[in-house]
């Protein structure tokens, strides 16, 4: 029996937010711009954003950003690509994309990546297919895909593809659900998605989905919450979203909710977090849930907000 | 009334990086709430001093009564025999003067001119960012101020310092990403200078396998493990794969441990493929390895019944054996004669349907998963249709296993989908 518990998760993020005197909320501390873009676009896709303060949001974003382009987890922190995406992306929901260098943003991101088509997360050189995704998604939606090399970074993302016809981290690595969105969005926002097997795909993609109806990221795991996205956003990408149970999973998701006190864990009857919030409503918003804005599956943002970026320049 | 005693968080950092200095062989770090302590017998208890916290003091008490007076910050660092505990309750407080401390000073490093001052300042950037590291173990800035700090110099014992000290975040944050590419980039570091890498990459191996024993499926240890296979020569794979077997014996539902033997195996075929003459293994050889590796797993699939992950691993080792024996246009050939291959092909499908058969079974038994088994069987004899030609489908659609088969499949959702790739075997057949 479930219903989406708008308003409590819509309470629950707002809060989540301001907390920052306990230990579990500081050791966060250095990836609160993945946090902003989690809270942020649930808001958006529950109809909440003007909860909140545009302006401030927006000004400390651009706080975190430092002198090579790219953006840190928090003020004073590092730059790296996982968090420069992050900003992009907040940035977007609240149209404000006009106030970046594009160009400088960019060319940091441009500037990592290697001979071979791969990408590195940083000046520091660690390589993941996850990183090829945050490049593209970062650059397309910034229109400055010309910026890198796409046929090498296409060649990296499918060198990295499995016998199972998933993807890992890197070439060798287990198939993973999450490595599998990134690499089939980046092979979707590229224009390349005919150069996979479809079929293998989904049939990987379908065998996560467990009795209770839940998704796990690979064989013989637990079921989790923010499968939902990725399993769920790569079988629509690949067009099998009809290979597995909808309903189901829907029921999973709603079972994750804590209804007292708002948010979603990533399994019922756990301790809920922000990440699995926005996993969640994402996830329910792909399988058409009432109510909630529809979402892109590859930009991982809402149809509205992508538009308003391809279709009005 | 319990009276607070206040504590400076700075005194509280400076404990903990004193018994950082003192001990280079510590190999655990572990959050533990006060409460625990006592059960620790109160031997090696640690309390900051009220001196400026150069020197700590050890407790021989035993259960150390919690009298007026007593507060809960008392009870911080439980020290013993290289191992650390900290106090759940003060990790707040802890973190908090960490990270002010290391921005400070990796501020004072990037921005002064004066090597004197740089020079201090960077004997404070190792020393804050370790101990914000056992905090926050995901701590980018943290790990690339010691990566900046490093580099600059050629000092191979740094290097170790830095396995020593991911080590020891992981001992307590087996999963930490930043950890393990910080450890990823030391070997690429160390790979610059050193031809061999044998020795550290076993080293290393062995590692990984000490933190995957605790924590199920970590997918960046494992990822790690791979990765490595790329510095290692067919001795030492031929080595991991005898090594490791035991470990997956006794861990069938691990997929990421069968993966990783996928990953060994693959490297024995790709390094064929490279004529590598010195460093590749015998047609033969490898053939009798992949039958070994396939009766091995058959041997698991009946004695732990109903294991997904063995099945997956099957499934791999069917497909890569039979694309071979196909001697398809740029698929390396193991058998070098084309007229066995097509029966080999056949011979192999009417064996693995006998096999499939055999595990489709479902006694009255409901202690083990024989209904598991026997869809996971289903699934992978679908699979292998899938992926392999037409002729396969041939085979299967003949034999006496193949409404059983159809049937296990609509038990388990895939029924209308076999259907219809079946029609369209059966159209190009």
């Amino acid at each position: 029996m479930g219903e989406l518990e708008v308003e409590k998760h819509a309470k629950y993020i707002l809060a989540v937010e301001k907390k920052k005197d306990d230990f579990q909320s500081v050791v966060m501390e250095h990836l609160r711009l993945n946090g902003a873009y989690w809270g942020l676009t649930t808001l958006d896709i529950i109809g909440k954003l003007d909860a909140v303060n545009s302006d401030d949001v927006v000004s400390w974003i651009m706080q975190c950003q430092d002198e090579s382009g790219g953006f840190g987890g928090n003020i004073g922190h590092d730059p790296h690509v996982l968090y420069t995406l992050s900003a992009i992306q907040v940035l977007a929901l609240f149209n404000k994309l006009d106030i970046l260098d594009t160009e400088k943003v960019a060319n940091y991101i441009a500037s990592l990546q290697a001979d071979d088509g791969s990408f590195a997360g940083d000046i520091w050189g660690e390589i993941d297919t996850r990183f090829s995704y945050i490049a593209i998604c970062s650059l397309a939606l910034l229109h400055q895909l010309d910026k890198i090399n796409v046929e090498k970074a296409v060649k990296y993302i499918l060198s990295c593809q499995n016998v199972d016809g998933g993807f890992g981290c890197i070439p060798g690595g287990e198939s993973h659900a999450g490595q599998i969105f990134c690499c089939v969005g980046a092979l979707a926002i590229t224009g390349h998605l005919h150069l996979l097997d479809k079929d293998l795909l989904g049939w990987w993609l379908s065998e996560r989905q467990v009795k209770c109806g839940g998704l796990n990221g690979r064989p013989e795991k637990l079921p989790d919450v923010c499968y939902s996205w990725w399993v769920l956003s790569s079988l629509i990408m690949i067009d099998r979203i009809h290979w597995i149970d909808k309903p189901k999973l829907v029921q999973f998701i709603l079972d994750c909710q804590d209804k007292e006190n708002g948010g979603i864990s990533d399994r019922p009857d756990d301790a809920v977090d922000v990440y699995h919030t926005y996993f969640g409503i994402a996830g329910l918003s792909l399988l058409e849930y009432p109510g909630l804005k529809p979402i892109d599956p590859a930009y991982a943002l809402p149809v509205d907000v992508v538009n308003r970026i391809f279709l009005s320049s | 009334m319990m009276s607070k005693v206040t504590v400076d968080p700075y005194e509280l950092l400076a404990n903990l990086e004193n018994i950082l200095d003192s001990d280079p062989h510590i190999e655990e770090v572990g959050f533990i709430h006060p409460s625990q302590f006592a059960a620790f017998d109160g031997e090696g208890a640690v309390i900051p001093s009220s001196s400026t916290g150069n020197t700590f003091e050890v407790l021989d008490e035993i259960n150390k009564p919690k009298s007026e007076g007593a507060s809960s910050f008392e009870n911080v660092f439980l020290y013993r025999e290289h191992k650390l505990g900290i106090s759940s309750l003060s990790l707040f407080l802890l973190y908090n003067a960490a990270k002010d401390a290391f921005f400070t000073s990796y501020r004072s490093y990037r921005l002064s001119s004066d090597p004197l001052i740089k020079k201090a300042a960077e004997i404070d950037v190792m020393k804050h960012s370790r101990a914000l590291l056992l905090l926050s173990s995901d701590f980018g800035t943290a790990w690339n101020s010691r990566k900046m700090i490093v580099s600059k110099k050629s000092l191979p014992s740094l290097l170790m310092d830095e396995l020593h000290l991911s080590a020891l975040v992981l001992s307590y944050s087996p999963k930490s990403e930043r950890s393990w590419s910080h450890r990823r980039w030391v070997i690429k570091m160390i790979a610059q200078k050193d031809e061999d890498l044998q020795d550290i990459v076993q080293k290393e191996s062995v590692f990984v396998k000490t933190i995957v024993g605790n924590y199920k499926m970590n997918y960046r240890a494992w990822s790690y493990r791979c990765w490595l296979v790329s510095y290692m020569s067919i001795t030492q794979i031929l080595h991991e794969l005898q090594i490791s077997r035991d470990w997956a014996a006794l861990h069938v539902a691990d997929n990421s441990c069968y993966h990783y033997r996928s990953c060994l195996l693959l490297k024995i075929i790709e390094k064929m493929h490279h004529d590598h003459v010195s460093d590749c293994l015998p047609h033969v050889e490898i053939r009798r390895l992949w039958q070994q590796e396939l009766d091995w797993v058959a041997s698991l699939i009946n004695r732990y019944v109903g294991r997904e992950a063995l099945w997956l691993h099957r499934r791999f080792l069917s497909l890569i054996w039979m694309k071979h024996l196909a001697n398809d246009d740029d698929q390396i050939a193991l058998c070098n004669s084309c007229a066995d291959n097509i029966e080999n092909v056949s011979r192999f499908v009417k064996d693995e349907l006998i096999f499939a058969q055999q595990c489709s079974i479902v006694p009255d038994n409901d202690f083990e998963d024989y209904e598991a088994q026997a869809i996971h069987s289903a699934d992978y004899i679908a699979w292998l249709a899938k992926q392999m030609p037409v002729s396969f489908f041939v085979e299967l659609e003949k034999s006496s296993h193949y409404e059983t088969f159809k049937l296990l499949l609509y038990q388990n959702g895939k029924g209308s989908l076999w259907e219809s790739m079946a029609a369209s075997w059966r159209r190009s057949a």
